[in-house]
């Protein structure tokens, strides 16, 4: 047997376990309760500035606290509660369900869990400075800019978003890699299990999202830290903001809904006992869905007075991306048609979940509509319906597919009894907390009292008593799933007939998930053995470094804003635990076989490293797009020559193309073997790239002699912007090779292990690329 | 703007409201009976095809059909809600061209928004704070804009709102039906002070406005 028993790690009960784990089904249930613990935090926030809207004229809160309240509840439900808890599930489920031993990159995955944690422990930390995050998940600009609001905690909420969408982005890469990669022999995508779909469709989708997000939140940095001016310009700043917030925006609805579709549709055919209806038609509808679902952001702009013409096509795009999830509803009840439907708790919230969410699509088709969203636009209408999609169709559908695989998690059975009670005080406290709210539909949102005579006291009371009822209905489910979990009837391995892969094992499965290689047949499931196949080396279990990474980025955020010398410490502490992560040797062992469509011949961490480099395009393409933007909405411009020194451009052209040429020498060197070649090509790219860096550095010092800064104009600010962001990322490169040539020095990377500097050259051609683009942009045209 | 309860609320005001009236009833019977018929069918097929009793141990899950279903049922039910969306697209492009196409003649007013208020500049210079005064019967077009941070100008009982953006001035208009006194209150969170940035809209005759306004130094005419 090749792999470790559980006894080679440190027991379930030792800290040390959780600290240093890369095990998904591990890192899963970390997932899961620490998700868990912020929908805690966001809902209680949410309980207390409910009680403030309880009647009129109440003074329970200051507008300050209630304003904080408010979008740190949004921020927190959305990104530190939905999006984990679903990649919770997935972190556990998906290589069970694939045939996985694990992820693709296991260090990588406990490194997105400590990144989230640490960053939702950032969020919480900016709450006790001065002030956090106080206008709006949706951090509007300008009221987003230090002028406006120049508290420490929203520098410190800002940071904190950017490790969480650090933490996406590592995720995103490694669940593709895994789900194209890491199929059992067998395991085609045709029959791969729905969750499993769900995730592949949502990283998919979360690859183009967050980058633009990434783009604009390194903006407000940039506005917040370095006086840029973006987001105040009113050159369209504000508009500028709109679109890219919505561009991701809009999507991160899906990307956070996709995942509870994805388990309702694992639900229903176990329940139903029917294989699910036009499962095809239903993978489609949701890549249908995926795709328009990034062409329909305008329509959280109908009002910010965008051409007309346009404000039509996305009422079009939107009314249009309600008919994929038409097709899923029709085929769940076409499969419900002729069951045999067992009314366990895991089907029963899988309905609550589909009739929130119908209600919620049916009056999102009323925002859709652009004569009706003047209207609707900021008031409580849309806060009904965005609870009804995402707390409602999202959370409760996540939740149903807790219940499905809390089994298979814990090896218990739940308590069915406080499962339906769940359901029960679940859906009336929804419906008494949110229908109310389309009753009093005309109030604006996010206003922290309202006045008596405008007849709205009424159902604010209601809404406040259902969330009080579906705050009760969580304490049930806590409860049930922590008594469960350590007395409820042992479950088995398969309690509910489930026809994946992941019932055909043991509950809880054992630390390698399978004995043997599964293999996916026309009759059902195999299971290989595999003994006496030749593993010359342990595969590692445990490492500390994400962890400690993770401690360092919190430190690192703490002393960006409160403390220079604490800033520096954190960032050289930050800097060994990522160059322990380098060094430590970190055993996986790849399956030799596998489905792989459709990239049969990439290896995996090339694979990885081209989906990071996706991102990476996506990440400039936004910046450069917001450059094209704001150079389009100001009046005048000046002529390419008269700011931005063409010669400094060209010099820089010339120094990274032949960079390029030394980085393809030194992989050519490294696979003939030849050390002091590739020394040299290494070296010489450095000394180029540094070169880059030298000559940048005297074009920067010269134009804020001449008066061009961050913050003189537009044109400045676009410019040390964009190419600030391409120089870090030389920089980054440049860190990279001194110590790709420490170890080359040391005899590394030959022949045979020539990848790593194979990876390096796609990096260092990708930032060559940018600034190919970069030159004409910022100095001929 | 206090306790007056001389505010209407809920009363056929304006041009705008009947056109807004109009589509969301259309959205509203349509989508009270989609939803109502949906979930009445889920509830159908869930109670009909129920087998009592949760799952027992050892109950076999039959092996799906040979034939696998095509999805054709699919394409019907999408089909027809696909009409029903059309519907809507068309019913909101009419409302949408009228909301969007303000008629000649009348008055232009420019909004400012402002942490936290609102002030209105009248054709004669004339800037009033927090209460708009306008005469019946007359297009008014309205160009909202702020001078600070990004706000949204909503008239309630209108049903229409704009952003009120820092650099640009968007335009909404009505044609207001009935004297009274309207609420205004800013519908983008703007800062601590935005569930009280408040005004008034203060609909008046024709010859009671001409008064007041040349007695603020304008004349209409
Ligand atoms: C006990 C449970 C909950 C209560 C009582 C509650 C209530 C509220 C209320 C009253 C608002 C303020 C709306 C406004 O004035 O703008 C709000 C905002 C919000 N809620 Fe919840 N909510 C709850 C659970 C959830 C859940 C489970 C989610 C999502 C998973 C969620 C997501 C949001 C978001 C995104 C906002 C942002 C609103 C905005 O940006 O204005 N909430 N919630
Ligand atoms: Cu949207
Ligand atoms: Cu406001």
């Amino acid at each position: 047997m090749v792999g470790v028993a559980e006894h080679e790690v440190p027991p379930a009960w030792s800290v040390k376990r959780w600290l240093t784990t890369t095990n998904h089904k591990d890192i899963g249930i970390l997932y899961i309760v620490t998700s868990l613990f912020f929908l805690v935090v966001a809902g209680l926030l949410a309980l207390i500035f409910r009680i403030q809207l309880f009647a009129p004229n109440l003074n329970f809160l200051s507008a300050n606290s209630f304003n904080q309240m408010v979008s740190i509840h949004g921020l927190m439900m959305i990104l530190w509660f939905l999006s984990p808890f679903a990649f919770g599930l997935a972190n556990y489920v998906v290589p069970l369900q694939i045939g996985a031993r694990d992820l693709a990159f296991p260090r990588l995955n406990a490194l997105s869990y400590w990144l989230y944690a640490f960053s939702g422990v950032a969020l919480v930390v900016s709450f006790f400075q001065q002030s956090t995050i106080d206008f709006g998940w949706t951090l509007y600009a300008p009221i987003n800019t230090a002028q406006f609001s120049p508290y420490v905690g929203v520098n410190t909420g800002g940071l904190a978003l950017l490790l969480l969408v650090t933490s996406v982005t590592i995720s995103t890469v490694n669940f593709l890699v895994t789900i194209i990669y890491l199929r059992a022999p067998g395991m085609k995508l045709r029959n791969m299990p729905m969750f499993s779909w769900s995730i592949l469709i949502t990283v998919a989708m979360m690859l183009f999202a967050f980058p633009p997000l990434l783009a604009a939140i390194l903006m407000l940095v940039a506005d917040r830290a370095l006086n840029t001016i973006f987001f105040v310009a009113p050159e369209g700043g504000a508009i500028l903001w709109d679109h890219l917030f919505w561009f991701f925006g809009h999507p991160e609805v899906y990307i956070v809904l996709f995942p509870a579709i994805g388990a309702i549709c694992d639900v229903i055919p176990t329940f139903t006992r029917r294989p699910l209806y036009g499962r095809t038609w239903i993978i489609g509808a949701m890549i249908a869905a995926a795709v328009i679902s990034f062409t329909v952001w305008g329509h959280h702009m109908f009002n910010t007075g965008i051409n007309p013409d346009v404000r039509k096509a996305f009422t079009v795009t939107t009314i249009a991306v309600s008919l994929p999830f038409d097709v899923m509803v029709f085929a769940f009840i076409y499969t419900f048609a002729k069951g045999r439907i067992k009314l366990n708790t895991p089907f029963l919230i899988t309905l609550e979940a589909i009739f929130l969410f119908i209600i919620g699509g049916v009056t999102g088709v009323f925002l859709a509509s652009v004569a009706l969203d003047y209207a609707l636009r900021g008031t409580y209408w849309v806060v009904a319906h965005f609870h009804y999609v995402m707390a409602g169709g999202a959370a409760i559908g996540l939740i149903s597919g807790l219940f499905y695989w809390f089994p298979k998690m814990t090896g218990r059975m739940f308590n069915e009894k406080l499962g339906r009670a769940f359901f029960i005080v679940s859906f009336a406290g929804f419906n008494l907390l949110y229908f109310s709210m389309f009753i009093v539909w005309e109030m604006p949102r996010r206003v922290v009292t309202y006045l008596p005579e405008t007849g709205w006291g009424f159902w604010n009371t209601m809404a406040t008593v259902g969330g009080f009822i579906f705050g009760l209905s969580f304490l049930i489910l806590f409860w049930d799933l922590l008594r469960s979990a350590l007395y409820g009837t042992p479950a088995g391995p398969n309690p509910w007939n489930g026809t994946t892969l992941e019932w055909a094992i043991p509950s809880p499965p054992p630390f390698q998930n399978y004995e043997g290689q599964p293999v996916v047949t026309e009759e059902g499931f195999k299971f290989v053995s595999m003994n006496g196949a030749p593993h010359v080396e342990h595969e590692s279990h445990m490492s500390p470094w994400p962890f400690l990474i993770g401690l360092a980025t919190l430190a690192f955020v703490i002393g960006f804003t409160t403390n220079f010398y604490f800033f520096l410490a954190a960032s050289v502490f930050g800097l060994v635990t990522l160059l322990g992560l380098v060094r430590e040797r970190f055993v996986v062992h790849d399956p030799k076989l596998g489905e792989r469509w459709p990239f049969l011949n990439i290896e995996k961490v090339k694979l990885g490293f081209w989906t990071f480099l996706a991102s990476e395009v996506v990440l400039f393409g936004t910046v450069i797009s917001c450059y094209v933007y704001l150079r389009f909405n100001s009046s005048a411009w000046p002529a390419p020559g008269t700011i931005f020194n063409i010669e400094h451009g060209a010099v820089n052209t010339f120094i990274l193309l032949s960079s390029s040429f030394t980085a393809v020498l030194a992989l050519l060197a490294s696979k003939v073997g030849n050390k002091p070649a590739l020394i040299g090509g290494l070296a010489g790219t450095l000394a180029l790239g540094a070169a880059f860096l030298v000559n940048k550095f005297m074009e920067w010092r010269e134009l804020f002699d001449h008066g061009v800064t961050f913050s003189s104009s537009l044109p400045g600010t676009t410019f040390f912007f964009t190419t600030g962001l391409h120089g870090a990322h030389v920089t980054a490169g440049l860190i990279v090779l001194v110590f790709l040539i420490y170890r080359a020095f040391k005899g590394w990377y030959l022949k045979h292990n020539h990848e790593t500097i194979e990876y390096f050259g796609l990096y260092w051609h990708f930032v060559d690329i940018v600034w190919v683009f970069l030159f004409p942009l910022f100095y001929m045209i | 703007m206090g306790a007056e309860s001389d505010v209407r609320w809920r009363l056929v005001v304006s041009t705008t409201f009947e056109v807004f009236n109009d589509l969301f009833n259309l959205f509203w019977i349509l989508g009270t009976a989609v939803t109502i018929l949906v979930i009445g069918y889920i509830l159908y097929n869930v109670i009909k095809y129920r087998d009592r009793g949760v799952m027992e141990d050892g109950a076999q899950v039959e092996s799906p059909p040979k034939k696998q279903d095509k999805g054709l049922k699919l394409l019907l039910s999408t089909s027809l809600s696909a009409i029903l969306l059309l519907v809507l697209i068309f019913g909101t492009f009419g409302a949408v061209d009228y909301l969007d196409n303000p008629p000649p003649g009348g008055i232009d007013l420019k909004v400012i928004g402002y942490q936290w208020g609102w002030k209105f500049v009248y054709p004669n210079g004339y800037i009033a704070t927090g209460e708009l005064r306008v005469p019946r019967d007359q297009v008014i077009r309205l160009w909202v804009t702020s001078e600070d941070v990004f706000h949204n100008f909503g008239i309630l009982s209108y049903h229409i709102k704009t952003d009120a953006i820092p650099g640009q001035a968007n335009l909404i208009w009505f044609t207001a039906r009935e004297k009274g006194e309207y609420l205004i209150q800013c519908f983008e969170l703007c800062g601590a002070g935005h569930a009280f940035m408040i005004a008034k809209l203060v609909v008046m005759d024709t010859e009671e406005f001409n008064a007041w306004y040349s007695s603020v130094g304008g004349r209409r005419g």
